[in-house]
This record gives C-alpha cells, sequence and structure tokens, in this order.
C-alpha cells in the first residue's frame, strides 16, 4: 500500500490529475540546479522519440533543495518541445513535482518515486540521476526490458574512465557479485527501472534510517536479486563522475554501510549463494575509457600508511591479528614495492562486514576506518592498471571479483561465529 | 413547387440535425431488393420522432454504379431502381410537411464515363464537347499530383482507346474530370442545380470541391481558380434562392478548408474532416491534446458559416488529414485487421470501430452534438448497426438499414438474394439483435437515447450558433468547454477514460451560477471561489446549463 498519509497534498491532486499511466520517469534532485532543465529536456525527447504513444509522467522528485531545482525541473518541462518532437507525441506531456520529507525530516526522494509509480500503476519506472550525462535515449534502454521484455530491475552500464567508479569496480561490485551470485556491474546505480511489482515490494520495505541515507537505490537491486525478479544490464552512455566521489567517507556511508545492513536482512539469501553468473544485457556493452588522467597516487599510498598506524586501535577490535599484520606489511613496504593483494583485501572488506554484524564498534566509525584501507587498495589498483589495454583491465577486475568468490566461505566462517579483533 | 411553412431563417443550417443515408439502402417499397423513394417517404415519421431536420441524401441519379451512384450518368434524372422524378418529388414535399429538409448530392468534379457528355467528348477532337473534360496527348502533365485512390489507381490519367488520348480523373479511372475551365461547363451544372433547386431541395453537399480545376505546378486542389467557381456558384444561388445552402466536401487540414468559406460568399458549410479522426485518436489515447489541438488550429469562419461534424459516413474513416504517427496508431488501435484499411483509412462503422461499446458510442455523439457545428448521423448509427468489411470497397458500411428481425430486417419483402447487398448477420450486430423496431420498445435502447440526446441539443441553439472557451482542468483525460450564446452559457465535460475521473474546473468567471444537468435537469452545487470539482464515471459526459439564479 502506497503511503498516501505522507504524500504532500498537492503531489496527490498532481497524481490524481494524470492518473493511471504505463511508464514513470522519475528524476529525484537535491539541490541541482545546474543540471536539472538539461535532464528534464533528455528526458522529454526521450519519451517523445522513442516511447510516443505510451502514457507516461515525469516525476521531479525533490529532496528538500534549497537552489530552485524542483521549480526549475518544472519550468524545463513546461517549455515547448521543438515542432518535430511535438508532433511525434501523441499524448499530454505529464510532470508532477513535489518533495518529501518525512516527520523525521528525512529526505529520501526515491520513497515519493515509489508512492507515485504505486499510486499511477506504472507498469515501469526509471530513475534517472539528475547528471548532465542523462541523453535522451537513456529513457529507452532502461525502460524497454521493463516496460517490453518483462524485466523487473534494470541497472545501467555506463562508458566511463577506468578509473571512475572505482568504489563500485573494487569493493562494491566485486562484493555484491559474490554475495548475491550475480555478476551486477552497478549495484549502486543512480540510473536504474524496475517494474510495478518490485516498486511495490521495494515501497513495502522500510524507510531510510538516517538523514540522507539513500539505502533505497542499494536496495532495489538487492531486493531484485534476493527474490526471484528477473534482472538484466543495459548499457546507457557515458557517464560524468559524480561529485561523490570527491568525498570518500560520505559514500562509504551511502554505499558500504546500506551494503553490509542488507546482509543482515537476506542472510539466506547470500549465504547459499555459490560463485557468480553474468546477467542479460540489454542494448550494448560496458566500455571503458582510457585518456589519460591525473591522479595524485602518492597521496592513497601515505593515506594508506598514515591509516594504518593512526587507527591501529580501532582496526584491531575490527580485523583479524593475521589481517592486520599483513595490512601493516603492505604499509612498511615502499611505495615502488608495494602489494595489497587480492586475497588481503577481500579477507579484509569481509572482517569488516562481519564486524558490522557485531557492532565490535560504532558501525559509523567502522565505515570511516575503511577508509584509508581503501585507498590502499586503489593505489595498488591503479599501479597495476594504468597502462593496462581495456582487456587486461577488465582481466584485472575480474581477478578481483574471484577473489572475492574463493573467500566467501571465509566471510561465511567469519559472520557465523569465528572473530575479529586482537584480544 | 409547393412547399410548406418552414422556418424562414436563412440559417437554419445551423440548428439543423442532418442525417444522411443512401436511398438504396433504406426501405423498399417494390420488392425488388432495392431501396427507393417511396420506401423512403414511408420512413419519414421515423426520422421526424428521432429529431432529425435535415436529410443529406447520397448520389440517387442515374448511373452505372460503379462507384455507387458517385458516377453519374444523367443528372436531372432518378435512378429506376429508386424511383421516378415525381416519386422524388413527392418524397420531398413528404419530407418539407414534417419539417425536414433535404439536402441531395451534386457530384461537380467528374461525370462516369458512361455519361453523354463523355461520351460525345471522346467521339473525336473536334466535338463540341471535347474541352468539357481534361484531355492531353501525354500523361506527364500535373505531375505529383496525389493519387485519391491510391488502392486502385496507379495515376491520375487513363489512356482512352476511342479517343487516343489521355484523360484526367482524380478518382477512379471510369469517373473522367470536368473541366471547369470551360464556361460552357460551368452554365451547364447551374443548370443542373436550378433544376433541382427548382423542385424544392433544400442544398447541395458538393462532392470533391477541391479538384475542380487543374493547373500546372500546382498540387491541383484548393486552386484560387477553384473557388471562384464555387463562388460563381453561390452568388447566382443567394440571388435566385435565398436560404438554400451549399455544403462542401474537402478533405484538407484547417487551413486549406478556411478559403472555402471565402468571406461568407462559397459555401455555407464545410465537413470538419479533420477534426473526426481525432475524436477516435483522443478517446483511445484517453487525451484531449489531439481533439483541442486541431479546434484551436481550426480558423475562424464568417458568422454566416458553419462546421459541419460526423463520426462517420459512407466512405472509410478517412486518416488522410493526420500525420503519419497518427495514422500508424489509428491503424494498430482501430484496424488491426488489414483488410479493415483502405485508401489511407478504415472502412467501418461507428459501433464496431468502437467495440460495440454502448458508454465510448455515447460519449463520441454526445461530443459530436456539442462541439460548434451542425452534426449529421450517418444512418443506422443512432441503433448501432455493424459493418460487413468482406463486402469490398466501402460497401460493408453501406448495407439495408435494420427495422426490424423479421423478412430481411423490414427492409424489403423481396427474396434475400436479390437485395442489393447483404443484411449484417452476425448474432452481435446482426439485424434480429440490432434493429428499429426493438429499440423503439425499450426506453434504454441506444435509439431511445440518441432520441433525447437530439432533444436536448435541439432545445438550446447555443449548440449550433453558440462560442466555445476550453478549459485546461490538469485533467488531460477530460475535455471541458463553455459553450455561449448571448446569456446562455452551457458547460460539456466529457471524460475521455474507460476509468472514473475526478477533474477541478477553473469556473470562477461564473461564479455564483446554479450548475443543472440538461438531461435530468437537476441542480448541482452552486459555483464558488474554490475549484469545482466533478467526478464522472467512464466515458460519462455532463451538459450543464450555467444558470444565473
Amino acid at each position: 500500500m502506497a503511503e498516501e498519509n505522507i504524500l504532500p497534498d498537492e503531489f496527490l491532486r498532481q497524481l490524481m490529475n494524470v492518473g493511471e499511466v504505463d511508464l514513470v520517469v522519475a528524476v529525484p534532485t537535491h539541490n541541482h540546479a545546474r543540471t536539472i532543465a538539461r535532464v528534464v529536456e533528455a528526458v522529454r525527447l526521450g519519451l517523445v522519440t522513442y516511447l510516443p504513444r505510451e502514457r507516461a509522467v515525469l516525476v521531479a522528485a525533490d529532496g528538500g533543495s534549497r537552489d530552485g531545482s524542483l521549480s526549475l525541473a518544472l519550468e524545463a518541462a513546461a517549455a515547448p518541445l521543438p515542432a518535430e518532437a511535438e508532433l511525434r507525441y501523441l499524448r499530454t506531456f505529464q510532470v508532477v513535482g513535489g518533495t518529501y520529507a518525512n516527520g523525521a525530516g528525512n529526505h529520501s526522494p526515491l520513497r515519493l518515486v515509489l508512492a507515485a509509480a504505486d499510486l499511477l500503476q506504472a507498469k515501469a519506472c526509471a530513475v534517472l540521476s539528475p547528471s548532465a550525462s542523462v541523453a535522451p535515449e537513456w529513457v529507452e534502454r532502461l525502460l524497454a526490458p521493463v516496460y517490453r521484455k518483462g524485466f523487473d530491475y534494470v541497472a545501467p552500464l555506463y562508458r566511463r574512465h577506468r578509473f571512475h567508479g572505482l568504489l563500485v569496480r573494487i569493493l562494491l561490485y566485486p562484493m555484491v557479485r559474490a554475495l548475491y551470485g550475480k555478476r551486477i556491474h552497478e549495484p549502486y546505480a543512480a540510473d536504474f527501472a524496475f517494474s510495478g511489482r518490485l516498486g511495490a515490494d521495494l515501497l513495502a520495505g522500510p524507510e531510510p534510517a538516517a538523514p540522507g541515507d539513500a539505502a533505497d537505490y542499494l536496495r532495489a537491486p538487492l531486493c531484485a536479486l534476493t527474490s526471484n525478479y528477473r534482472v538484466c544490464e543495459a548499457f546507457l552512455g557515458p557517464r560524468e563522475q559524480t561529485e561523490l566521489a570527491a568525498d570518500l567517507v560520505p559514500a562509504l556511508r551511502q554505499t558500504v554501510g546500506p551494503l553490509f545492513r542488507s546482509m543482515e536482512e537476506h542472510p539466506g539469501c547470500w549465504q547459499a549463494a555459490k560463485g557468480s553468473e553474468p546477467l542479460p544485457v540489454e542494448s550494448g556493452q560496458e566500455e571503458i575509457t582510457s585518456e589519460p588522467l591525473r591522479l595524485n597516487r602518492k597521496r592513497f599510498h601515505q593515506m594508506f600508511c598514515s591509516g594504518v598506524a593512526d587507527l591501529h586501535p580501532v582496526l584491531a577490535t575490527i580485523l583479524t591479528g593475521e589481517t592486520l599484520a599483513d595490512l601493516g606489511a603492505c604499509a612498511a613496504l615502499g611505495e615502488q614495492a608495494f602489494r595489497f593483494p587480492d586475497e588481503l583485501w577481500a579477507k579484509t572488506v569481509y572482517e569488516c562486514a562481519a564486524s558490522f554484524h557485531r557492532n565490535a564498534i560504532s558501525r559509523d566509525h567502522l565505515l570511516q576506518a575503511m577508509a584509508p584501507l581503501y585507498r590502499g587498495k586503489v593505489y595498488e589498483f591503479l599501479g597495476h592498471t594504468r597502462h593496462s589495454p581495456p582487456e587486461e583491465f577488465e582481466a584485472r577486475v575480474e581477478a578481483l571479483c574471484l577473489a572475492f568468490e574463493r573467500l566467501k566461505p571465509y566471510l561465511l566462517q567469519m559472520w557465523g561465529g569465528r572473530q575479529g579483533g586482537t584480544p | 413547387m409547393a412547399r410548406p411553412p418552414t422556418t424562414t431563417d436563412a440559417l437554419w443550417y445551423k440548428d439543423a440535425i442532418i442525417y444522411q443515408a443512401h436511398v438504396r439502402a433504406f426501405s423498399d417499397s417494390t420488392a425488388d431488393g432495392v431501396g427507393d423513394f417511396a420506401g423512403f417517404a414511408g420512413k419519414l415519421d421515423y426520422l421526424q420522432q428521432l429529431g432529425v431536420t435535415a436529410l443529406w441524401l447520397m448520389p440517387f441519379f442515374p448511373s452505372p454504379l460503379r462507384d455507387d451512384g458517385y458516377d453519374i450518368s444523367d443528372y436531372c434524372a432518378v435512378h429506376k431502381s429508386y424511383g421516378s422524378l415525381e416519386d422524388f418529388r413527392s418524397f420531398l414535399d413528404a419530407a418539407h410537411q414534417r419539417g425536414i429538409r433535404v439536402i441531395i448530392e451534386l457530384v461537380l468534379n467528374h461525370t462516369s464515363d458512361q455519361h453523354p457528355w463523355f461520351q460525345e467528348s471522346r467521339s473525336s477532337r473536334d466535338n463540341p464537347k471535347r474541352d468539357w473534360y481534361v484531355w492531353s496527348d501525354t500523361d506527364t502533365r500535373y505531375h505529383g499530383t496525389r493519387i485519391i485512390f491510391v488502392d486502385t489507381e496507379m495515376s491520375n490519367w487513363s489512356w482512352d482507346p476511342v479517343s487516343k488520348a489521355y484523360y484526367w480523373h482524380r478518382f477512379f479511372s471510369h469517373q473522367p474530370d470536368l473541366n471547369y475551365d470551360n464556361p460552357e461547363v460551368r452554365e451547364e451544372m447551374w443548370r443542373v442545380m436550378k433544376f433541382w433547386l427548382d423542385l424544392g431541395v433544400d442544398g447541395f453537399r458538393l462532392d470533391a470541391v477541391p479538384y475542380l480545376v487543374e493547373r500546372e505546378g500546382t498540387s491541383c486542389e484548393n486552386l484560387p481558380e477553384t473557388h471562384a467557381v464555387i463562388r460563381e456558384f453561390r452568388a447566382r444561388l443567394d440571388a435566385e434562392y435565398p436560404g438554400r445552402m451549399l455544403l462542401a466536401e474537402a478533405n484538407q487540414w484547417p487551413g486549406d478548408l478556411r478559403p472555402y468559406f471565402g468571406e461568407g460568399d462559397e459555401f455555407h458549410m464545410a465537413f470538419h474532416f479533420p477534426l473526426m479522426p481525432r475524436m477516435f485518436l483522443g478517446l483511445k489515447l484517453e487525451d484531449r491534446k489531439p481533439i483541442l489541438e486541431t479546434l484551436q488550429r481550426t480558423p475562424e469562419i464568417p458568422p454566416s458559416c458553419q462546421w459541419c461534424l460526423f463520426l462517420r459516413n459512407h466512405d472509410e474513416l478517412t486518416l488522410e488529414m493526420v500525420t503519419e504517427i497518427e495514422r500508424d496508431y489509428m491503424y494498430d488501435v482501430y484496424a488491426g485487421d488489414r483488410s479493415m484499411r483502405l485508401n489511407l483509412g478504415i472502412r467501418r462503422r461507428l459501433a464496431p470501430l468502437l467495440e460495440n461499446d454502448r458508454r465510448r458510442i455515447e460519449l463520441m455523439n454526445g461530443m459530436m452534438m456539442s462541439l460548434p457545428g451542425t452534426p449529421i448521423v450517418y444512418y443506422g448509427d443512432e441503433i448501432g448497426m455493424g459493418d460487413n468489411i468482406f463486402l469490398g470497397d466501402r460497401n460493408g458500411v453501406r448495407t439495408p438499414m435494420q427495422w426490424s428481425g423479421g423478412w430481411n430486417a423490414g427492409f424489403s419483402t423481396a427474396d434475400p438474394e436479390s437485395l442489393y447487398s447483404p443484411l449484417i448477420l452476425n448474432p452481435v450486430f446482426g439485424y434480429q439483435a440490432v434493429n428499429v423496431t426493438s429499440q423503439q420498445r425499450s426506453e434504454h435502447s441506444l435509439l431511445a437515447w440518441m432520441r433525447r440526446l437530439i432533444a436536448v441539443r435541439k432545445a438550446s441553439p447555443v449548440f449550433g450558433r453558440g462560442s466555445i472557451e476550453f478549459l485546461r482542468p490538469a485533467n488531460h483525460r477530460v475535455l471541458a468547454y463553455v459553450r455561449q450564446l448571448g446569456n446562455e452559457r452551457v458547460l460539456v465535460v466529457n471524460n475521455l477514460s474507460h476509468a472514473a475521473q475526478a477533474v477541478e474546473l477553473d469556473l470562477s468567471r461564473y461564479k455564483g451560477r446554479v450548475l443543472i444537468e440538461m438531461f435530468g435537469r437537476n441542480l448541482f452545487p452552486r459555483i464558488g471561489d474554490l475549484p469545482y470539482l466533478l467526478t464522472l464515471g467512464p466515458y460519462q459526459f455532463y451538459w450543464f446549463r450555467m444558470r444565473k439564479v
């Protein structure tokens, strides 16, 4: 049942005027004035070009922006289409906009989207990030697998620089793959699509626990993977680097935290999965680009070494003595000789997950403590792959994923009883 | 010529309820299997009770009937199958006595190739009537002119082996175009019109008028010279037969249609061709957009002129005046079976198109009767007759009128095999299920409902003569507008959706008025400061009189 009682009256009135739809395209915003108009224009063109017959609505779901994002979105949606596009679109272009904030003052615009999709009985819903990367064809590539082919969740594939999205490549992707047995390259995607069925399930789930917690973004694919929904991937196009990438600790909070929590919600699902299998891919493959990119690798090494040293007491409560010692040994190697084996990284992550589950320390502190460890792995990864051709880069990522899969029994052991932390 | 007293209002056509019928399809009094004027006259009471005030008769002239009478071989007679000229006179008088005017078809653009004029014209290049038609030694003139009957014709030129030349025809090859550059042709056609006007007909529906004149380097449609011809006829009509009416059949975009009204000196009325398919489109999309946009693009016309609105007619539901995308959609949703498609159109009757959904049939009729214009009801649609797409060409929508569930549907006492067309027989639309007699016995039949609808419409001149102002509620599934004439205001609200809808209407400028629903005459709440909330059932519509009490 949709959360009508927490939806603003004005938003409900807008939904009433839209009525039943086939498709929802939602753009959640939170202070995205710089890009939102362009994104709305791309969505409109996408619907007009690729889905002109379908009953569709654009939902501008705002999480309490202070820069006028919502009104900019609505203005852009009301602007006249190019004449040729206007001729193609048989229907009235529908747009609704609202701000979501529940009584606790949390801001998760995705909740608004889920409620709208449910109330409008949408068969398919696409969520698009308010990023300058969004192009009209993204609308069709996300919606078509759900609307026309019966998939329940569509994860994106992008063309991005090999060194963008590393948190996904070297932590989230390998771990989700090992846990749930499905190779979902972007498990924490801001651009995705879901079916009405899946949306109703997500809406029935718990609300985000903390301010700014975008747990729904991870819950969507995990719910799909763990509940026998049909999942696929779809290639969208180039993706710009998000601002979040610059700030690691909030990124860890928003991604790794929900991932670890999800393990507690569905232990039966991830514990049973063995190995992994690829997902069907619609419309193209992931593309990796390699243009030169300036990176301060040295700083990653420094932060790893100082983190291991400064946080030793904290890490000792999270990790086993053996793992902590191995990390110390890595930190003692110089920059040139630095190594951080995939197995060690996988063990580190798994031990953190298990300690998170046991509440060995404050969960937020645990996530913060992972930051320098992650940077060490990034340093090592960049060192090995910065000059590799694309096939070798992909092979490297695959090797890392296989390490996570091989060590899954270790995770089960840690999760079930053997404890981390130096006695 | 005897004419009973009728209204002397020169703008009578604005308030008319027009009923289109083919004599051959309506009622057979001679048991030869073909409808005739005497039979038709016997059914005028039915039409009077329905509320019809004008009849539009399809061609009844002598003809080889290769295009259902639109291929005329004698303009001043009646096809013997339909009776005699005397029969026509009697029919005309009977109609007038019941307050029903009669509009007849006049095919200006072309004749049958069996017409004596063409027979003379083709006989020799020196024949006095040679230039009554458009001849050429090659088939390259007027290159690029579109072909209208794309399913059957490959060219607008055909070779005549008798004349050893090509002749021009915008329709079937057996329908050569007359040459309106020839003043003799124009004079002769005026003579034809006078013949019928003298008998007492009230107007003409002039077929295929955009194509009267051709010029090199043009589309050969809607040319200034064509308008000059029309103006000439109109001037003579006004001078000698005031109060008679000319109705244009011009299947054109609104901008190209507007000139056919001239400055009130060409046609009195014209069919609103672009609106009709978009009503069906809007209904299927459940979105007012196509209807609203078409009406917004409809140009203003002179005060004495009027649009004709229709849902279906004897031809295919034409999709010429829609975009390719709209046409594809219409084909997909209304004519999935390709055999239903013909000549860029769909050859189905109203009820089968709407899947025999009574609510949608009512809604479409309600819109037709409430939008600005004069409505035309196609015979049989008032009882929800079906069609037979297996009859070829457009004959499937021209089957005998279904009067009863008895012998030959009450149309004729002839042997069923001798009927000009087979009856509709299937259990859903067949004459035993759908017929006038059955529906007259029920107050809840479609026929009874149509009667009431027409009566309510006729009770207020606002529908035929008033202005229109569209409301734009946020709910796009609702098409709402206010009709106004003098102090009278009528609010019309149509739900285009299969689902119930709620709609808030901004009626603030009418604050204080009370809404009175026009069918039941019940009161609705007074208009206040807040948006006026209405709820409508699936495909429901309201007509409200907005009264200041």
